[in-house]
């Protein structure tokens, strides 16, 4: 890894990012939304725990957005302005610069995540009380980590193909449901529940949950710091394999020339 | 022949693509082409649409692996994915046209960019970037977002970004392609003053004069091999057993032209603004050129006949023409 390309990486996409207004959609407007249609549907109960907890579920929400419709796009963004062979020319791994853009994705899913409590908090006057702020913040950030590191291997992932947007929106609601963000994952039918161990962000979004909500269960009933260690082994095993798939990824885009199709 | 003095050193490079239609056989894009390039010298890369130009100069810059054959750029093979690491911060390239830069970014953040891509030191960038600006003349639209840039500004700033790691050398893809004439004179001037600087120089273009003004060098490929190398007066002189006959008539010499082409001569006709015909054609020599041609146009009422100079071009033609592949 090479930090000046990871500084560069998130310049970039920043600078971006304030140049493009079609990123107001999935970091504003539908965590906006979804939160709206959540305390809608809690009509007058506006108030203790499950409030809280529609609240918790648009603010992850408006995070995974964020980084599947920025992670998804990266490189495609690369290849049709032809800047992909630029970067491949120069002698930085596409790994750092995407390192880079990840962690300016994340830093925006936070800033989602606040919104949509101040919106919780301002327009529906909902108790939003957290029983461990600390632990609350820790934990957030941590999930937020997770998050990068499947917005890496996303990435990663869509290097070669330019159908990342698609594959990415037909993985949306998927995503949603198994991370335990839209409804625990307790109700979710076993099978699919594989599906969610191995998310790293599930874990992050459980202790999330429980940080803010006095007497909240555990979705995999299991301790917090073993949410934690899943957490940070699932997602470092993420950035591991992304990290193996950008390097076959740009070997074989060298093979067959394909960095600069569109 | 792989001496300090050899900048790059080709030897029978072979590159082939899948064919994009399952079952035919596989495209040959270079089909083993050998050529040396000196240090400091422009060196040329002239040939028809498809010949195979941006496909090589992709291999020389790393950014396309060889399927057969060797390279070796600045004492690095090509093939080798190790040494084609070092050798990126050695080299840089200029292909894509308008394309390759970050429109919604300004110059500068561009340039900043890339500078970081290649570690250049924090406290050099700033001198290195405002230096690059002044150098393709883009001081006062640095702050611009690219987008807004005219295609001279692009193809400016293209060439700013590849000149910030200072590279041994730089490779341009047709780097005047749709310029007007003034920014290409510009363009033409910078490749000069940056072999004047040392750095190997090495171009693809499809503009004669472009070559002929600016190539210490050249080779001429077709259907991915080499028909013809040298310096502008050795490829002319490669041709010299063919003299052009220009003929100059009052009516369309349209049949005349049909029994020439009939030959296999490559003739052309051009219509002059003054109802006049300028005919050019290659014809062997020592076949008592002018006698035999005369009677041939004689129908056509000849104003004028007379053996040329070949130019480039007509080296050119006569030798992508020629090749029977
Ligand atoms: N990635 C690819 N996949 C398949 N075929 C390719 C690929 N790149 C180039 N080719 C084919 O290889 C041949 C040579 O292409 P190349 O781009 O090197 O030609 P060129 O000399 O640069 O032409 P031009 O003057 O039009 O730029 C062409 O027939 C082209 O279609
Ligand atoms: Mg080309």
């Amino acid at each position: 890894m090479n930090h000046r390309a990871v500084v560069a990486g998130f310049k970039q996409q920043k600078i971006q990012f304030f140049s493009d207004p079609q990123w107001i959609i999935p970091s504003l407007v539908s965590p906006f939304l979804f939160t709206m249609v959540m305390l809608f549907l809690y009509g007058d109960d506006v108030d203790g725990p499950i409030v809280l907890q529609a609240v918790l579920g648009g603010g992850v929400l408006g995070m995974w957005a964020n980084t599947l419709f920025a992670s998804s796009f990266t490189i495609s963004y690369d290849r049709m302005n032809g800047t992909l062979e630029s970067i491949m020319v120069a002698p930085s791994s596409i790994y750092s610069i995407l390192i880079g853009r990840s962690l300016w994705s994340t830093a925006i899913g936070l800033v989602n995540a606040v919104v949509v409590f101040v919106i919780a908090e301002v327009m529906f006057d909902a108790d939003l009380t957290l029983a461990n702020p600390v632990l609350f913040f820790v934990m957030l950030i941590l999930t937020l980590f997770s998050l990068a590191s499947v917005g890496m291997l996303i990435a990663t992932a869509f290097i070669r193909t330019r159908m990342g947007r698609v594959l990415s929106t037909i993985a949306e609601y998927p995503i949603y449901v198994l991370s335990g963000a839209l409804v625990p994952i307790t109700v979710l039918p076993e099978g699919l529940r594989v599906f969610s161990y191995v998310l790293a962000p599930a874990w992050g979004i459980d202790a999330v949950k429980r940080a803010a909500i006095d007497g909240c269960e555990s979705m995999f009933g299991v301790s917090m710091a073993v949410d934690v260690a899943l957490l940070l082994a699932l997602s470092s095993l993420l950035l591991a394999v992304a990290y193996v798939v950008t390097r076959r990824v740009e070997r074989r885009m060298l093979e067959t020339g394909s960095a600069t199709r569109y | 022949m792989n001496g300090p003095e050899h900048a790059i050193v080709v030897e029978d490079l072979v590159r082939t693509f899948k064919s994009f239609m399952s079952g035919s056989p596989e495209k040959v894009a270079v089909g083993g082409i050998s050529f040396e390039v000196k240090k400091g010298e422009i060196f040329g890369i002239l040939g028809p649409n498809g010949a195979g130009k941006t496909t090589t100069i992709k291999m020389l810059s790393g950014l396309l692996t060889p399927t057969s054959g060797k390279a070796m750029v600045l004492g690095m093979d090509v093939s080798d994915e190790k040494s084609v690491r070092s050798l990126r911060r050695r080299i840089n390239i200029v292909a894509g046209g308008e394309r390759g830069l970050y429109y919604r970014l300004s110059g500068r953040q561009n340039l900043e960019f890339f500078s970081d891509l290649y570690g250049i030191p924090k406290k050099e960038q700033k001198t290195l970037i405002n230096g690059l600006l002044e150098l393709v003349d883009l001081a006062d639209a640095a702050e611009v977002k690219v987008e807004n840039y005219s295609r001279g500004m692009k193809q400016r700033i293209h060439i700013a970004r590849a000149l910030i790691n200072s590279p041994e050398i730089l490779y341009l893809d047709e780097p005047t392609i749709g310029l007007d004439p003034e920014i290409s004179r510009g363009i033409r001037g910078l490749v000069r003053k940056l072999s004047d600087g040392g750095a190997t120089v090495i171009l693809t273009t499809h503009y004669m004069f472009e070559a002929e003004e600016l190539c210490d060098h050249m080779i001429i490929v077709s259907h991915g091999k080499v028909v013809g190398r040298g310096t502008v007066i050795e490829i002319k002189d490669s041709i010299a057993d063919v003299s052009c006959i220009k003929v100059v008539t009052e009516a369309d010499p349209a049949v005349a032209v049909a029994a020439l082409r009939a030959e296999g001569l490559e003739a052309g006709v051009d219509a002059l603004l003054n109802g006049r015909f300028v005919t050019k054609f290659a014809a062997r020599k020592g076949d008592d050129a002018l006698g035999s041609y005369e009677g041939l146009f004689a129908p056509f009422r000849v104003k004028s006949i007379g053996i040329e100079e070949p130019t480039l071009e007509d080296a050119y033609l006569t030798l992508v023409g020629g090749d029977a592949e």
